[in-house]
């Protein structure tokens, strides 16, 4: 048992061990044993970069398939040399599961000491003091000031004079297209890149020139029995309206309801089901993507990884313009330190250090399709050379979260509300009019409920 | 309390002993035993007092308070949530699901478990194989199951689309519209549990004495009239019990529809546990939650009484 207890070949923060929680829990418990039966003998065989299983930091993340190999990369480049973490990583699965179980720790006062969030969800959890502010003072010891990122980013990091959160990337919801289709279908620029749209007009018209440049579907979006996709469509359009959607505490949902109107219609016309299938779901709309039979797919930039394995000419592009103003939906993956009961100041210290040499390790999670958050990495020539993603680079200028309050952001309920009247609409089943009479009154009925965390 | 207390050798002198064989004698020593038999027992009655029972007071309690996943203090409202819960539709639409839910899940699962019993017991050649079969899909776990019906059901490129395909009917929105989707959702959830309550159609068929049937076949009654007459009235208490366990597992339908389509479309599919864990745990307000769930524990209870008051009944 005691050879088990320094681990100095074996980073923890790396390795299969990692993929089974109930292992890691074994191998730490016998650790933590071997530490107590023979803490003195012992002592001297740990190597200095090791310190004890028992003092590792713990972090929490939502990152599984190539994300979270990419994560693990990170904190594998982290953990090494002198002053390397010696890292307890605990992956929990990406949804409304994971912020009931970080709201859960926090409230239970002993959660993990770095957590991931998303930022849309901060105004659930910074209020009710489920997080605790991080020392901007000790990040700018460690190289990070609020400098490094982009003021509508850092923005959404803030909550009474305070920061909440420090982001890891922007991910916004974006256009993949096949090159070889969108160049028959005469929708390249002279530098072979997708070209401005302008008008939701052209849009449409680039459906139908893609199916026919195709032989098959035109632009391809998946979003049936999906609690997210159609709200990340509509948000996108909606914000291009420069329409304002508040939802504001306490009282009723300011939404503009031509603009929406206006976008829902374009919506059913866009996925027309003939140009445009308008009954995919999720994974049905990739498949026919990477299988070449749709020439654009409207989807997150995270699937880049899975789309460049097809094999397909890979072009990607921010979310196009079609109304007034551009606008991109994003959300953005954040570290943030859930609340502890009596968090230790070294601890706490060591876990600034943790998020700022991560941000430095950006680059790596860039490849995976993320904007860094970051912004000295968006300078380095290593970035610029990443296609296709320095071609959506610019989408986190323009980035639009959902609207602040304790019940929105991702993995939410208010998006799944949202998404109802918006699926049954583009399939058919209801008026543009009706699901966003609907969207408006889910609104007003989430807004009524009396805010359980603040 | 003394029928549950014989244990092995002492069974013979327990409930089935005659009044006669030293009465006095025997009730002391059951009740040695149920002491013994409880130290036994306190493991489990730990656990469950723990683990069920005291949750069941601590929710009750909460359903009188504001109580939700924050740090914030939480306060009693009295019967506040439950007024809100009366009056919000939400409830009473998912309520409405979920009873749809049962409706037409519990007749399928009863029958046709039945009737693949009477197949299988009739003395169909390869009896193994054919209760592998009809037994296998209960084995599998929900995620296994929710994951092939998706790929079934799949809009575009799904197995029963294609299949419709070929007979040149139009795609079907098996998840997607909102007046098949529960259908489908009990589809696949006959598919996957009435192998359990084939299994007790078939111990029940078989423990059934075969007398009355060989007397009857003699006197000359066709197979139709043997099992209209003698097994289905033999069978009697088993389908009380089948239906009675079906009809309480559909009241808890939950996790199918969560992962299969989150209650959508338009909600038509939530059945009110799923409200109940959205209110919960996405929307962090457990008093109500709480409050809804004790709602619901009311309907089952009415439910479970009725159920016995009628099969009581009948027997």
């Amino acid at each position: 048992m005691s050879s088990r207890f320094p681990v100095p070949e074996v980073p923890s923060a790396s390795g299969p061990a990692h993929r089974f929680s109930r292992r890691r829990l074994l191998r730490h418990g016998m650790a933590a044993a071997g530490a107590l039966l023979a803490a003195g003998p012992l002592s001297g065989c740990a190597a200095p970069a090791s310190a004890s299983d028992a003092s590792a930091l713990s972090v929490w993340d939502l990152f599984q398939g190539g994300d979270g190999m990419l994560m693990d990369d990170m904190i594998k480049a982290v953990s090494g040399g002198s002053r390397g973490f010696e890292i307890d990583r605990t992956i929990l699965d990406w949804g409304p599961s994971y912020y009931t179980k970080l709201a859960m720790s926090a409230a239970g006062g002993r959660a993990s000491d770095v957590a991931v969030a998303h930022l849309s969800r901060l105004a659930g959890y910074a209020p009710g003091g489920l997080l605790d502010p991080f020392d901007l003072d000790v990040l700018a010891e460690f190289g990070v000031t609020r400098r490094d990122f982009t003021p509508a980013v850092w923005a959404r990091t803030q909550h009474d004079d305070a920061t909440y959160a420090v982001p890891l990337d922007v991910h916004p919801f974006i256009v993949f297209y096949d090159k070889e289709a969108a160049g028959r279908a005469g929708l390249l620029d002279s530098s072979q890149e997708l070209a401005p749209m302008g008008s939701p007009e052209a849009l449409l018209e680039a459906g139908k020139a893609l199916a026919e440049a195709n032989g098959e579907a035109g632009i391809l979006f998946g979003h049936v029995t999906d609690t997210a996709q159609t709200w990340r469509l509509f948000a996108a359009l909606y914000a291009q309206t420069g329409a304002a959607f508040t939802l504001p505490d306490g009282g009723r949902a300011e939404i503009d309801v031509d603009a929406a109107v206006r976008v829902v219609s374009f919506m059913q016309q866009l996925f027309d089901g003939r140009s445009n299938p308008n009954n995919l779901d999720y994974n049905g709309a990739i498949a026919n993507f990477v299988s070449g039979r749709g020439g654009m797919l409207m989807v997150g930039e995270w699937e880049l990884p899975t789309l460049k394995k097809s094999g397909i000419p890979l072009g990607a592009a921010p979310f196009p313009q079609v109304f007034d103003e551009p606008a991109v939906y994003t959300d953005s993956h954040a570290f943030v330190l859930p609340h502890q009961e009596s968090p230790d100041p070294a601890r706490r210290r060591e876990a600034h250090r943790y998020v700022a040499e991560m941000l430095k390790q950006s680059l790596t999670w860039a490849s995976a399709g993320h904007i860094p958050a970051y912004q000295p990495v968006l300078a380095e020539p290593e970035y610029a050379a990443l296609d296709p993603q320095s071609s959506y680079a610019d989408a986190g200028r323009v980035a639009v979260l959902d609207p602040p309050n304790w019940f929105t952001g991702a993995g939410s309920n208010f998006q799944n509300r949202m998404c109802q009247p918006l699926q049954s609409a583009l399939l058919g089943n209801t008026s543009a009019e009706k699901a966003v009479r609907q969207m408006v009154s889910e609104a007003n009925t989430l807004l009524r409920q009396p805010n359980p965390v603040a | 309390m003394t029928t549950t207390a014989p244990l092995g050798a002492e069974a013979q002198t327990g409930p089935d002993a005659s009044p006669t064989d030293g009465g006095r004698r025997a009730g002391r020593r059951i009740r040695m035993n149920s002491g013994t038999g409880l130290v036994f027992v306190l493991p489990f009655l730990l656990v469950f007092g723990l683990f069920l029972v005291w949750p069941v007071v601590q929710g009750l309690w909460m359903s009188f308070t504001d109580s939700s996943l924050s740090l914030r203090e939480t306060s009693f409202v009295g019967f506040d949530n439950y007024a809100e819960a009366l009056g919000d539709p939400d409830v009473w639409s998912s309520l409405g699901n979920t009873v749809f839910f049962t409706a037409i899940s519990s007749v399928p699962l009863v029958l046709i478990a039945l009737a693949m019993a009477l197949l299988v017991h009739s003395g169909l050649a390869g009896q193994w194989a054919w209760r592998l079969a009809f037994f296998a899909p209960y084995l599998l776990p929900v995620t296994v199951v929710t994951l092939i019906w998706t790929w079934l059901y799949q809009p575009d490129l799904g197995l029963a689309n294609q299949f419709l395909d070929t007979f040149g009917v139009g795609p079907v929105g098996w998840l997607s519209d909102e007046a098949v989707a529960m259908w489908s959702i009990a589809g696949l959830t006959v598919w996957w549990t009435v192998g359990f309550n084939f299994l007790l159609y078939l111990a029940a068929l078989q423990s059934l004495p075969s007398t009355y049937d060989e007397a009857a076949a003699l006197d000359g009654a066709g197979a139709w009239r043997r099992l209209w007459s003698i097994t289905l009235p033999q069978l009697g208490r088993t389908t009380a019990l089948v239906a009675m366990l079906q009809i309480l597992a559909s009241l808890k339908v939950f996790d199918q529809i969560y992962i299969l389509t989150k209650g959508g479309p338009n909600g038509s599919t939530r059945p009110i546990l799923e409200y109940v864990y959205d209110v919960g745990f996405t929307g962090y307000r457990l008093g109500y939650a709480s409050a809804i769930s004790y709602l619901f524990f009311a309907v089952v209870i009415v439910v479970s009484l009725v159920q016995l008051r009628l099969f009581r009944q009948e027997d």
